[in-house]
């Protein structure tokens, strides 16, 4: 594979893009900053001292996608139909998802533009955030997928989810511990919330839970590991015995014990 | 209580309903019936399919408790209520709920009354499929305040 942008003598290049047909193109682009738990409340409940994070954000990715030719040497100035950059607040992984996407009908691709906007987006949330926060991290810049042009499209692939071992197993082995002598709680994880901690079910034993009850049996689990912390998000609902519970809620021996993400059904 | 709920992976006829709820009866005076119907725009503008989960088991009690409690409020004669899970097309119907009574303003009512419900309790989740890839589908606050005016 050669690398378009050196020509034969190595040399720092731009391409001529003239006799390339104008294809529709598109690319998406996501990363991420990581923050305080206490700096994301701040963010999504509008209190920063620097005022509307996420649409001065936007702003600045959307700005940032139209001028990256002058950021980057040898990039084209393309004249971008669409450019989006959406904000997704993410209170247990203790982050704000960015994603951008970029979209024409030219000839050169526009993954540099969504790049560019994740990363403007992504400074100008630190910036805002900067009086609260200097922990603050931007990880995970990538090219999500690019639609059109001579090399064809490109799609990530997801990353694998690593299962939760929630049993006493041995390395390289998944035990869900179905083994339930002594009074226990089945538990399920329904849909996103599944993805998201890798598992659907596991069986947990009533003896290792601080308080028989809802909030006591989410403090056994993110003490197992710590991506059952999402069950404490405010957006995570319970149900036991597929009746809608809340953390104060009594847990029983055998009781089956459901989270799962709002529901979006209809 | 003539109330009836199903869940299935199968589709439903645009007629589903309507001759099993009005056989041998004549005391029936208004038939409404709601469907939805997969969109090719959403969260995105380019949805190519979506994938429907649910609780097997809390989503019929669920669906059961919300068509007793519209029988409490209005004086109707029959509720049917369909919803779709599994892989589904745009263009596909997803849910129906037909209710039936003596008089339109009740049976449009109840109607209302059991979507907004279904749409903010019954524990079904949405994965939509897209140009862009696949994702959740996120709930909505608009739901919750249709859901909120019955109280």
């Amino acid at each position: 594979m050669q690398l378009t942008h050196l020509n034969t003598r190595g040399e720092a290049n731009m391409v001529d893009v003239g006799d390339k047909r104008e294809t529709r193109r598109e690319a998406v682009a996501s990363g991420r900053i990581m923050m305080q738990p206490e700096t994301l409340k701040l963010l999504s409940d509008g209190k920063l001292p620097k005022g509307d994070v996420i649409a001065t954000a936007r702003i600045a990715g959307i700005q940032a996608a139209k001028r990256t030719h002058e950021l980057i040497p040898l990039c084209h100035a393309l004249a971008l139909s669409k450019v989006s950059v959406e904000f997704d607040i993410d209170h247990a992984g203790g982050c704000v998802n960015v994603s951008a996407l970029c979209r024409l009908n030219g000839r050169t691709g526009v993954e540099m533009e969504a790049l560019t906007a994740v990363s403007v987006a992504c400074l100008t949330l630190y910036d805002m955030c900067k009086a609260v926060d200097k922990e603050m991290r931007i990880e995970a810049v990538q090219l999500e997928s690019k639609q059109g042009g001579m090399r064809g499209d490109y799609q990530r692939e997801p990353a694998p989810a690593m299962p939760i071992v929630t049993g006493e197993g041995s390395s390289g082995e998944v035990t869900l511990g179905e083994r339930c002598t002594s009074p226990c709680v089945r538990v399920k994880f329904l849909a996103e919330l599944r993805e998201r901690v890798g598992v659907s079910d596991t069986v947990l034993d009533l003896e290792k839970v601080p308080s028989r009850d809802i909030a006591g049996l989410k403090a056994a689990l993110s003490q197992q590991d710590r991506r059952f912390g999402v069950l404490s998000d405010q957006r995570t609902l319970c149900a036991i015995n597929q009746v809608m519970a809340n953390d104060t809620a009594r847990i029983t021996d055998e009781d089956e014990v459901a989270f799962f993400p709002p529901v979006t059904g209809g | 209580m003539n109330i009836r709920v199903s869940i299935q992976s199968d589709a439903f006829s645009l007629a589903d309903g309507y001759e099993q709820t009005l056989a041998q009866r004549t005391d029936i005076g208004a038939l409404v019936c709601f469907t939805g119907l997969v969109r090719d725009f959403n969260e995105t503008p380019e949805v190519t399919g979506l994938t429907l989960e649910h609780y097997p088991g809390m989503t019929e009690r669920t669906l059961e408790d919300i068509g007793a409690q519209a029988w409490q409020r209005w004086a109707l004669q029959a509720v049917y209520i369909v919803h779709r899970v599994g892989y589904l097309a745009p263009g596909d119907p997803i849910v129906r709920v037909l209710v039936a009574s003596a008089h339109r303003r009740e049976a449009f009512e109840a109607c209302d009354f059991i979507m907004d419900f279904l749409k903010t309790q019954a524990p079904f989740w949405k994965k939509e499929h897209s140009r862009k890839g696949e994702y959740w589908v996120k709930e909505r606050a608009t739901d919750l305040e249709d859901a909120a005016r019955w109280a």
